[in-house]
């Protein structure tokens, strides 16, 4: 006896998702971080030379100037700083390119020696430009919001903590070991000119410090926030993808159902037809022609709601974008389509030239095999259809398919590709017309950025010109 | 020496069509119902196939593709071709530089194409072994 228990219940997966959700809000994934670290590499090139014009402008004019503005006399500082954060950003891009990933270069460890050396390179800065004489120490700001954005809450918590200190250091020394540095008049301005330097720095550097740590709390406030908020859309967006591909499935399945036994019924007649199950009359012979000519009209509508389906949901996959050649595209659609011209005793005159395009072939070859074959079903028998393509400008070029069949009316031609427009003189033309073969066209159209321009006169015939924008002569 | 034809399908109607067209034409016709029951068949050799039939949705809506990469990796000198109501709406699910070499046709069956694919293929195959 085989026994199967069934459960339909879903709450161990969403466990299992809230769970990956704890530890994505952790961090950002590496691919974000190497990217931002490329980012702060190019920011490091240009503060360097920002700095290096600072020690130009220092070298030209006279010291005194500076002094004022409160910054203390200038030793080599500069040039050494220089010096450090050219080799340090030489290191940090060799170990993001050229050494291997490992447990001691990880993208995380190269934020964190960046973080370390900027903070001691600022401190140096800060030392020298005056801690409480100008407002140089609120750029320890900057790496606080940086720390908060790309690392955990604990993380950044901890490169707040090292900025205090480092600032606080920095203070001491400068106003309590040596007690070199002018303080300037903007310390004056706010605290009463009784208080000791001492004093003024000392509130400064309880407020910096203060400063430093509510910057904290709200960045990382805010960055677990949007955090949360990126990574419910990252999942929102996984759904839909899966929610595409069951939908796709289902589709297929529909179809595969659909068709089957429309398919048995029409091998069988095959057979007959073709006489392995003996002699018929032609009047038998006759009515199944009839009865495959309905069934294979049935076959086609059901495989073309599936194209159609198929078209609505890949519109914005730019993955399957490619440079494709127009002229190959055509081609296989003309050689496919061979076997109805011939039916027809049609005659098919092709002069297109070699053009590329950005845009998905398989759906490029649907759209020119529906307009062919739409051109050839309204037709009339012998006539011919003209296919040709324009160079217009440097960059655009059109293909124009025309028929010299039933043409359309003008009260019909704004509708023609609404989604099963039903045209009675269409109609009568053509019975086993599906009415989504244009829709098809649309979808097709759209997705691949495509204008269609189509001219028509009742009893003349019809044009399609079929517009592209930002051609090449060369595949990209 | 009679050349021998698989054929998988879980439509009774398409089996039966498909044996009677080949048997005609003097192929040796083996009709599986579904895909395992083909791949078991292949460890006997001394009936294994020249070519082989495929369904796709036989007993799941991919097998005759996973028995179709089966074939490929095992069995390379065995030819596949897939006749299958989908035609070619199971294309997307071919990797990008297979179009020339899967050979898939649409359903119903259709005696003339159905033997003159046949015959190319077992003949390309000859020529490769010659």
């Amino acid at each position: 006896m085989t026994s199967t228990e069934f459960s339909w219940d879903k709450s161990a997966n969403n466990r299992a998702a809230s769970h990956l959700e704890a530890q994505a809000r952790v961090k950002l994934s590496d691919d974000v971080l190497i990217s931002n670290i490329r980012w702060f590499i190019a920011f490091r090139w240009v503060l360097i030379g920002a700095l290096i014009v600072f020690e130009i402008l220092v070298l030209l004019s006279s010291s005194d100037t500076f002094v004022k503005l409160g910054v203390s006399d200038q030793h080599n500082w500069p040039v050494v700083v220089i010096g450090i954060l050219i080799f340090a950003n030489i290191l940090y891009i060799i170990a993001l390119d050229y050494l291997p990933p490992s447990r001691y270069n990880s993208p995380t460890i190269n934020l964190w020696a960046q973080i370390i050396v900027d903070l001691v390179c600022l401190s140096v800065v800060v030392h020298y430009i005056g801690s409480t004489s100008t407002p140089v120490s609120f750029f320890y700001v900057l790496h606080i919001a940086l720390a908060c954005i790309f690392f955990s809450a604990r993380e950044s918590f901890y490169v707040t903590v090292l900025v205090c200190i480092m600032d606080t250091v920095v203070i001491l020394i400068d106003n309590f070991l040596f007690a070199q540095a002018p303080l300037s008049t903007l310390i004056n301005k706010h605290f009463s000119i009784e208080s000791s330097p001492q004093d003024n720095a000392l509130l400064w550097m309880i407020f910096l410090d203060v400063l430093f740590l509510v910057v904290w709390y709200v960045v990382s406030r805010l960055s677990l926030i949007v955090r949360t908020h990126e990574h419910h859309l990252a999942d929102a967006y996984k759904q839909i993808k899966r929610a595409q591909v069951e939908k796709d499935q289902y589709a297929l399945l529909i179809t595969h159902q659909l068709k089957s036994p429309l398919d048995a019924i029409r091998s069988k007649i095959n057979l007959i037809r073709e006489g392995y199950l003996g002699e018929t009359s032609s009047e038998v012979t006759h009515a199944l022609e009839q009865m495959d000519i309905r069934a294979k009209n049935m076959s086609g509508l059901i495989l073309d709601l599936l194209r159609l389906e198929r078209l609505k949901t890949s519109c914005h996959d730019t993955a399957q974008f490619q440079s494709t050649n127009i002229y190959t595209i055509l081609k296989k659609c003309i050689d496919k389509l061979g076997p109805v011209i011939n039916s027809k005793e049609m005659k098919l005159n092709v002069s297109v030239n070699d053009f590329y395009y950005q845009c998905i072939p398989e759906q490029l070859e649907i759209l020119f095999e529906n307009i062919i074959s739409n051109s050839i079903t309204y037709s009339h028998h012998g006539t011919s259809i003209e296919i040709a393509s324009h160079q217009i400008g440097t960059d655009q070029a059109t293909v124009t398919v025309t028929d010299h069949g039933i043409g359309i009316e003008s009260k019909d031609l704004p509708n023609i590709f609404n989604e099963y427009f039903y045209s009675p003189r269409a109609a009568m033309h053509n019975k086993s017309t599906s009415g989504i073969g244009l829709s098809i066209v649309k979808i097709a159209a759209e997705n691949n950025k495509l204008k269609i321009n189509v001219d028509s006169e009742p009893g003349v015939g019809t044009t399609f010109t079929i517009i592209f924008n930002n051609v090449t002569s060369n595949a990209a | 020496m009679v050349l021998r034809i698989a054929h998988v399908d879980d439509d009774s109607d398409i089996r039966e069509s498909v044996q009677l067209i080949l048997k005609k034409d003097g192929y040796e016709v083996d009709s599986y119902l579904t895909m395992q029951d083909f791949l078991d068949s292949l460890k006997n050799n001394t009936i294994r196939p020249n070519l082989a039939i495929l369904d796709v949705m036989v007993e799941s809506m991919d097998s005759g593709l996973t028995t179709f990469a089966n074939l490929h990796k095992n069995y390379p000198e065995m030819q596949a071709i897939f006749l299958t109501s989908l035609g070619d709406m199971i294309r997307p699910y071919f990797e990008n530089q297979s179009h020339e070499w899967v050979c898939i046709m649409e359903k119903p069956v259709e005696p003339i194409s159905l033997l003159a694919t046949i015959n190319a293929r077992l003949k390309n195959k000859d020529g490769q072994i010659a």
